[in-house]
């Protein structure tokens, strides 16, 4: 049963005369529960998928279906409100409020989302149940990442949408944030999209979907993909 | 190349650059306009007095000044001009509440005037020359006949020439008026020639009536008329009317009333020209701006700089890269130096040379003949005036700025290119004091955050902070003068003046008619008159008012019941003696010395006084003859009297205070709309800052899932947390600043600070208005947050 659905959707960017299609006529299918990569080099548009998926952004062309509700056409409050109650973001930055501490940090999407789950157990989950009172700057970038991980999943969304989740980390601590995605992804049973030009990482996927200038070049299932621990990069 | 550059970061960091050149604008548009009025009062009235000999100190003797008196004061070295001067309050002919002040400079060197058009003075000419604004209210015109009444006789003339004169500049028929009415009031000059006439022209008929009256036919009387009507028996006449000399002097007052008393061998009392009415006035409302342009501008400009600090500081450091990027190309430090530096400097320049005009403007909004002051001065030439100091504080304002600029900008150079080329890295948090404060964590995490970003961020928190004081005292000084103004005025309506009518009596006149009159109109009535007090000229009043038509108050604005105990000091005097002490005065051209107690203290509304009772003066023996006379009865049914030298119905008398009060309300009202726009400029530019800085904070938000409305909410609540604290310490801070200014005032007028409900409502309403509309302004731009492009920055 497919949870996500493009079609023939296209993203463009028009300066002057210029037109930049940064996506175009993309038709893709994703199923419920699966570890799905996104791959692709610089420029390629696999942002601007995840962006459109995250309804961070407007289609210019097509419709894409997520939980079966039609997001192309969403105004700028429907979109928020998809965000708050579908989709979890993990970004390569963690964007952590660094004015709330780590509790507060988890705490905040229960403003928002009706069915938030408790932030002190997910942060335990996480491993990081004695930084609590702790704010994002006085931790390491492997531990910011967790707590942004543990707020994605708080928000108990039926995606989480990973934008390069280890680029801003080393192998050790990529791997260790990879093992925690698929643990909580699997206790929580969510399905997780990871965008990245990583290709150790499309081992632990489930389906590999390659990317190039806008366009889907392979759709790719994988009966046995790696675990965490046997990626290396 | 990096001019280019200039033009185009100037324009990518529009809104804060547009801002403080704008708050510069205001800054120094207040603070030279409000310097620029009191320079120009005292520039341009100090050339009208010098070109009409403006009279340096008069001379006052009830019986007047015979002409070997004027040549023997002329004699006193160190007197350079002198002349015997006449001004008396006449009416005009056929008009009810209509009165012209006669004068005549006999030598016409001192007191002399300006024609504006028509005839110059000519002292052959039997004319008279009016004033050109009495003409143009009553539509006298050059060639029109003017006729005056004095001491029930008609007085004619030519009108020859429109004029004004210095010792008119302020053209007050009385003590108690506060502006200027020409509807009701002029003044006017004729010639020495003239005045002989019209003294030859009564004496005459004085003595015709006193001689009928002996019972002399008319015949004889038309006989002896000529040998008892002589040269000297006019020129005594004319003598017993020049109650004046006017001369100028570098003499101190002392010394001059030494020098007098020598020549003339009695004791003469002398005023400075510091004593005058037109020149203390003058000087008056220059001190007055002088004390408002010492404080409220002045806040204004070290606000618009500060903010300049914080914000130029800012764009520094997100000129980061850029700065770091010049630096790992080859630019020497100087020139990346100079480049930024230029910045300050162009705000410093645009802004000081928009903020001149701006100043000019509002200094000619005041100080203009159809300006707010237009009215009260009366002189020809209205040409605007800088103080000196004003040109160092805006060539110091634009070095400042430059430095700023220099100082922040050096700060992102320190250390090699690699260093400058990496990201800024804001300040990492910390858990402030507030933390500790039980139930912190229970509050929302809006709240937190705010409060979170407040501590971080504090130089920031503490300019918007300023800026909603500032904006809160600028608006509760403004507003509560014109409270404190109004409740004066209410209170001199109703409380101090029950009257009808004031009826003037003649300088002199003779207490037995007074009385009696008095009587017939049923009236409370007081004496005013010079005394010299611990070495100064004060005011002596002697009052009669059982009726409670015309009422002394004391400091609380409380009716004084006055007791023939002592005497009352007015406030102004109440450092000069305690209650219980005895004080001694003496009138002038009198060498008797008087002794009284002082039993209390009252609020003179203008003059410096003692003031006590008729029973108390009549006790101590003090010679006084009644000035006015306070009635019940309307001015057209006060009788005729030889003795009434003017009449002026109370409700005619307010509205010259209601002018009076016109003038501070648009000064009040560019003040209000100067701090509403500071506020709105300082709180914008504030607003942005936060607002780019938490733009990171703010895009996470709206990908978590926040609405644009709750991040609106939150940017809002920190505008109006601190809106919240900048209330609560602008408000006593600015009635802190209007009870200063009260004080500063003090010389002036004795007021007690006044604050009506409305004043304080309306503060906090416009301060709340402004806070509240930066806030939904700044909130608005949560709509183009990019969030992609924000959460692909590292930070």
């Amino acid at each position: 049963m497919p949870i996500v659905e493009f079609k023939g959707v296209s993203k463009i960017y028009s300066s002057g005369e210029h037109e930049l299609r940064a996506l175009d006529s993309v038709d893709m299918t994703l199923d419920e529960g699966k570890m799905v990569v996104i791959l692709g080099p610089s420029g390629a548009g696999k942002s601007t998928l995840l962006n459109l998926l995250g309804g961070l952004d407007n289609p210019s062309e097509g419709k894409i279906t997520v939980c079966g509700k039609d997001i192309s056409k969403l105004n700028d409050n429907e979109l928020a409100e998809y965000r708050a109650e579908t989709v979890g973001f993990v970004f390569q930055f963690y964007n952590l409020i660094p004015t709330l501490t780590v509790y507060e940090n988890v705490k905040l999407v229960s403003e928002i989302s009706k069915d938030a789950l408790d932030a002190k157990e997910i942060i335990d989950k996480v491993g990081l149940i004695d930084h609590l009172k702790n704010f994002p700057s006085e931790l390491s970038g492997g531990e910011q990442q967790r707590i942004s991980i543990a707020r994605a999943i708080a928000k108990n969304p039926k995606i989480l949408l990973c934008d390069e989740p280890t680029g801003a980390l080393d192998s050790e601590t990529g791997v260790m944030v990879l093992k925690l995605l698929l643990q909580m992804a699997k206790d929580y049973g969510k399905t997780i999209v990871i965008v990245t030009h990583n290709q150790n990482i499309a081992k632990i996927a489930d389906v590999v979907i390659r990317v190039k200038n806008g366009k889907i070049r392979s759709v790719e299932e994988q009966e046995n993909p790696l675990s965490a621990d046997e990626v290396e990069w | 190349m990096l001019f280019r550059k200039l033009i185009r970061t100037a324009w990518s960091y529009k809104a804060q650059f547009i801002s403080m050149i704008l708050m510069i604008t205001l800054g120094m548009g207040m603070f030279l306009g409000f310097n620029m009025e009191w320079r120009t009062i005292e520039y341009d009235t100090g050339k009208f007095f010098e070109s009409t000999n403006y009279a340096d100190f008069r001379l006052y003797s009830k019986d007047g000044f015979t002409s070997s008196e004027l040549e023997a004061i002329k004699d006193i070295k160190g007197v350079e001009k002198a002349t015997r001067f006449l001004s008396v309050n006449l009416d005009l002919k056929g008009e009810k509440n209509k009165a012209v002040a006669l004068d005549v400079s006999e030598n016409y060197t001192v007191s002399t005037f300006v024609a504006t058009s028509g005839s110059d003075y000519d002292e052959k000419k039997q004319g008279f020359w009016l004033s050109d604004k009495f003409a143009a209210a009553n539509k006298f015109k050059i060639g029109d006949t003017l006729t005056l009444t004095f001491k029930g006789e008609e007085i004619s003339g030519e009108i020859l020439g429109l004029v004004k004169s210095g010792e008119h500049m302020i053209c007050l028929a009385d003590t108690n008026q506060l502006m200027p009415d020409y509807n009701s009031f002029g003044f006017a000059y004729t010639t020495p020639a003239k005045l002989e006439s019209i003294v030859k022209e009564t004496t005459e008929k004085e003595i015709k009536t006193e001689l009928k009256e002996k019972g002399m036919p008319d015949e004889m009387i038309e006989k002896s008329i000529g040998s008892i009507l002589t040269k000297e028996a006019v020129e005594k006449a004319k003598d017993s009317l020049f109650v004046q000399i006017n001369l100028c002097s570098d003499l101190s007052k002392e010394d001059l009333e030494e020098a007098v008393k020598g020549k003339l061998g009695k004791t003469i009392m002398v005023t400075s020209k510091d004593e005058h009415v037109v020149y203390k006035e003058a000087m008056g409302e220059a001190e007055e701006g002088k004390t408002m342009g010492s404080i409220l501008p002045v806040l204004f400009l070290a606000i618009a700089i500060l903010t300049m600090v914080t914000t130029m500081h800012r764009i520094a450091t997100k000129e980061k890269l850029q700065i770091g990027t010049l630096k790992a190309l080859g630019f020497k430090n100087r020139r990346i130096l100079i480049h930024y530096t230029s910045y300050g400097l162009l705000i410093g320049i645009l802004g000081t040379a928009l903020g001149s005009v701006l100043g000019l403007f509002v200094c000619k909004l005041i100080m203009s003949e159809d300006g707010m002051m237009g009215t009260y001065f009366d002189m020809p030439d209205w040409t605007a005036a800088v103080p000196a100091f004003c040109y160092p504080v805006m060539i110091g304002t634009i070095i400042f700025l430059t430095l700023i600029s220099f100082l922040s900008v050096k700060r992102q150079l320190m250390g090699t290119a690699a260093e400058t080329l990496r990201p800024y890295v804001p300040k990492k948090m910390r858990k402030s004091i507030i933390e500790k404060i039980k139930g912190f964590n229970k509050l929302g995490f809006g709240t937190k955050w705010n409060v979170r970003d407040l501590s971080r961020h504090k130089s920031r928190s503490a300019m918007t902070l300023i800026g909603i004081i500032g904006c809160m005292i600028l608006m509760v000084g403004g507003l509560g003068m014109r409270d404190t103004m109004a409740g004066f005025l209410d209170l001199l309506d109703n409380d101090i003046s029950a009257y009808t009518t004031k009826v003037n009596l003649n300088e002199g006149a003779d207490l037995s008619e007074s009385l009696k009159l008095a009587k017939e109109i049923g009236g409370d009535y007081e004496s005013l008159s010079g005394i010299s007090f611990g070495g100064d000229t004060v005011t002596l009043d002697i009052v009669k008012n059982d009726n409670n038509l015309y009422n002394i108050i004391d400091k609380d604005n409380n009716r004084i019941n006055l007791s023939d105990e002592g005497v009352y000091l007015c406030l102004r005097l109440q450092d000069k003696a305690s209650i219980g002490d005895t004080i001694e005065f003496s009138p002038y051209g009198s060498t008797k010395t008087y002794k009284a107690k002082v039993i209390g203290y009252n609020r003179s509304i203008m003059t410096e006084s003692i003031t006590m009772t008729e029973t108390l003066a009549k006790k101590l023996g003090i010679k006084y003859s009644i000035t006015s006379i306070y009635t019940k009865t309307a001015t057209d049914k006060i009788p005729t009297s030889s003795i009434i030298s003017g009449k002026q119905n109370k409700a005619q008398l307010m509205e010259t205070f209601t002018s009076f009060v016109e003038i501070m309300d648009t000064m009040v009202f560019v003040l209000v709309i100067a701090a509403i726009i500071l506020g709105i400029v300082v709180l914008y530019n504030l607003g942005i800052m936060s607002y780019v800085e938490r733009y990171r904070e703010l895009a996470t938000l709206k990908v978590l899932g926040f609405k644009n409305r709750d991040i609106g909410k939150l940017l809002i609540s920190q505008n109006i947390w601190l809106t919240v604290i900048g209330v609560l310490v602008g408000l006593p801070a600015g009635v802190g600043v209007l009870k200063w200014l009260i004080v500063a005032l003090a010389s002036e007028y004795e007021l007690k600070l006044m604050l009506g409900p409305l004043t304080y409502f309306v503060s906090i309403l416009l301060t709340f208005g402004v806070s509240l509309l930066v806030g939904l302004m700044v909130a608005r731009k949560n709509k183009k947050i990019d969030m992609v492009e924000a959460l692909k920055i590292a930070e």
